[in-house]
């Protein structure tokens, strides 16, 4: 009860400040998002769509975007790449959006990004999809650069996990890989890193999941006697093919992927045989920025913000609309040129919330720079529309798993720069 | 290159242990018992169970990774398998026997191997386990070949077992009946063979090798539900190409696709090495049905 009253009066609020605004301004500006409130995603979907709507909601709150009302339209994707391109069609074609955020899905993402939102000249912005390929597209120049999206992807791993190798001296890596996207592309990467760095890759050797021994799988990485192993697996197989390379004599100099920091992992190879091994993994971001985002979103929704993509989908619409704000105007393609005026650079720090939006708003009123600092911390969108995260660097000691380092975004992205 | 026929002969050994089990049951039970490369998962599992119940009473006997309880372990573990070999014989096979065709108890077989399977599941649940959880280091024998201490034994252990088998089945009186009701069920019978109690006995010896060979293997690879399950295709291959019921045919078959299936890995991705098992079964199938040995060197024949 008390959480409907106190949405009652955020909402009566937020009609206030919409009215009085309104008596300047009766323009109304639409911003499309396609997202899965039904189908396989829907368990998350609808809470993500309600992360974007806060989002507008304190724009409008803080008087609106380019002296107009933001109007927000929520489509359903149901899951399915054919329901989410008819969403995005209507979105742009009818409705004439700017901007669409969305999808959840990379397979949704990808037809929408290819057969509507860069043919019609719209910035996309997605909260949630991973996938390596729209960093592949984007480097041919097939996302035209209307393409962002808010959630880090794997890449930046492999350059932290490179750079780390080259500190430590490593000569020659070998590669042992579990033989899935996830897998393959992860190696590839940190290959193309590491070599950058100078080091050699020995041999890259793919391996298939749930097998009872990788004798030969090690054999043929032991080959070039290499003297560090870059082990991309699952705890259970990893712990399989650890204590075979091991055994056979390979190097105890292990650089373990994200999904190897588990108790499972240390226990079967045995803790003392992994005290040099390093690996890397997202960490909790944290931050003035983040903390007042969960507050307002405690505030309307009377929970804390638990679940994925509600940081990345506010700060997805934030973004959009403070590119937007920047530009003066809802023009898909200015909105995608001042995208980077408004995030890094050297700018006014503007946090997530009405009194941030209106701290924007008036320093671009002035002309002076901003740069918005998100429910995600500082973001930095690079050349194809991806941002970095901070990562932790864990390892082994006294015979538990332990940070050993934290990688914030700056020196990330002054890692990756170099690997450029 | 020599890293690869070393592993080969190893893998093969166990494959071989196992075979002979497998070969022996099939040649005098006259049928494919698909569960017994699950006794093999049985027996490997029971010796892990009595040394979790016993504990690490004395340090390992150097330069190997177990000691005297694992070797008392995997005793109590042959006998465990037996008596789940004959178990499963006096209440599955036994009242098919005779009574239904081939087929049948081939599918008998089949639930068979599921239930064992399950029930080492919901016993010991679904990840790998150990026996020890330190690492044995291997040593440097060659340049390119490295070999672990626990594989040494592996290896001297299988020759023995071989020769003792051999001479059981040619020296002793139990071994020529089996040998006899094998080559001939109606004329052994004649001749007042006992088949229940020569059934008997190839049920404990086959079931006693299988434990063996699967204690061995979770020593030098790992301990998981599916070792039976991933054993069953090389079993079978081993088996029928040395020749259903002859025993130096099944060691023989089964270096010959331990070898296969680590040397394919220098050719082919290693993520095909299971398919090669099946290839050799195939080709033999087509070339020599009988199997290669068939006919022409004396085993338990």
């Amino acid at each position: 009860m008390k959480t409907l009253l106190t949405s009652c009066f955020i909402g009566a609020g937020v009609l206030l400040a919409a009215s009085s605004g309104a008596s300047a301004q009766d323009c109304k500006i639409s911003v499309g998002s396609v997202l899965s409130i039904t189908g396989s995603m829907a368990a998350i979907g609808s809470a993500i769509g309600d992360a974007g709507k806060l989002a507008v909601d304190h724009f409008n709150a803080a008087g609106g975007v380019a002296g107009c009302q933001v109007n927000y339209i929520l489509r359903d994707d149901q899951g399915s790449p054919n329901v989410g391109v008819d969403a995005a069609k209507t979105l742009v074609e009818i409705e004439k959006v700017p901007i669409l955020l969305g999808a959840i899905q990379s397979g949704v993402s990808l037809p929408i990004l290819t057969s509507v939102t860069v043919p019609a000249k719209v910035t996309q912005i997605s909260c949630c999809s991973s996938a390596p390929s729209f960093t592949a597209l984007a480097e041919e120049g097939g996302t035209g650069g209307y393409w962002f999206r808010t959630l880090p992807t794997d890449r930046p791993q492999a350059g932290v996990l490179a750079t780390i190798a080259a500190e430590r001296g490593y000569k020659k890596v070998a590669i042992i890989h579990v033989n899935s996207d996830y897998g393959v592309s992860l190696a590839a990467r940190f290959r193309d890193d590491v070599q950058k760095l100078g080091a050699e890759v020995t041999d890259m050797v793919a391996y298939n999941q749930e097998q009872a021994s990788y004798r030969a799988e090690v054999n043929a990485a032991l080959q070039g006697e290499p003297d560090a192993l870059f082990l991309v697996a699952f705890p259970a197989d990893g712990a399989t093919v650890a204590r075979e390379w091991i055994s056979f004599g390979g190097s105890r100099n292990l650089i373990l992927s994200n999904a190897l920091r588990a108790d499972e992992f240390v226990e079967s190879v045995g803790a003392q045989y992994l005290t040099e091994a390093y690996g890397i993994d997202n960490a909790q971001v944290e931050g003035e920025s983040v903390e007042a985002f969960n507050a307002s979103w405690k505030e309307t929704k009377g929970s804390d913000p638990n679940g994925p993509g509600l940081h990345t989908m506010y700060d997805a619409a934030a973004v959009a609309l403070l590119a937007m704000e920047q530009a003066g105007k809802p023009d898909g393609t200015a909105i995608r040129d001042n995208v980077r005026k408004v995030t890094g650079g050297e700018g006014e720090p503007v946090y997530p919330g009405v009194e941030g939006f209106k701290k924007a708003k008036a320093l671009i009123a002035e002309g002076k720079p901003i740069r918005y600092v998100g429910a995600t911390g500082p973001i930095t969108f690079d050349a194809n529309g991806d941002v970095t995260g901070p990562y932790l660097i864990y390892g082994v000691k006294d015979g538990e798993l332990a940070t050993l380092d934290r990688w914030d975004k700056a020196r990330v992205g002054a890692a990756l720069e170099k690997l450029q | 290159m020599l890293q690869a026929i070393a592993d080969g002969i190893l893998s093969g050994s166990i494959i071989a242990l196992g075979a002979i089990g497998l070969t022996l049951t099939m040649g005098i039970l006259r049928f494919a018992n698909f569960a017994h490369a699950e006794l093999v998962t049985w027996g490997a599992y029971m010796a892990l169970g009595v040394l979790a119940l016993t504990g690490a009473f004395m340090g390992p006997l150097e330069p190997f990774s177990f000691g005297v309880p694992l070797i008392m372990a995997t005793l109590v573990a042959m006998v465990l398998t037996a008596a789940l070999a004959l178990a499963i014989d006096w209440l599955v096979y036994r009242p098919l026997r005779g009574r239904a065709n081939h087929l049948t108890l081939v599918f008998g077989s089949f639930g068979v191997s599921l239930l064992v399977r399950m029930i080492i599941l919901l016993i010991f649940g679904g990840g790998a386990q150990y026996y020890s959880n330190t690492l044995q280091i291997a040593i440097p024998v060659a340049p390119g070949l490295r070999i672990l201490p626990d594989q040494v034994f592996t290896l001297g252990l299988t020759a023995v077992i071989v020769v003792a088998l051999h001479l059981f089945l040619q020296k002793t009186r139990l071994g020529l009946a089996m040998r006899a009701l094998a080559e001939n069920p109606e004329l052994a019978r004649v001749n007042g063979i006992d088949t229940k109690v020569v059934v008997r006995w190839t049920w404990i010896i086959g079931a006693s090798l299988a434990a063996i060979s699967g204690v061995l293997y979770g020593l030098t690879v790992q301990l998981r539900p599916e070792i039976g399950f991933h054993l069953l295709l090389p079993l079978f291959a081993a088996a029928i190409l040395g020749g259903v019921g002859n025993v130096f045919g099944a060691v023989i078959g089964g270096l010959i696709v331990g070898l296969a299936e680590s040397l394919s890995v220098l050719v082919i991705p290693a993520g095909y090495k299971l398919a090669v098992p099946f290839m050799i079964l195939l080709l033999v199938l087509y070339i020599r049905p009988t199997g290669i040995f068939a006919g022409t060197v004396g085993g338990a024949k």
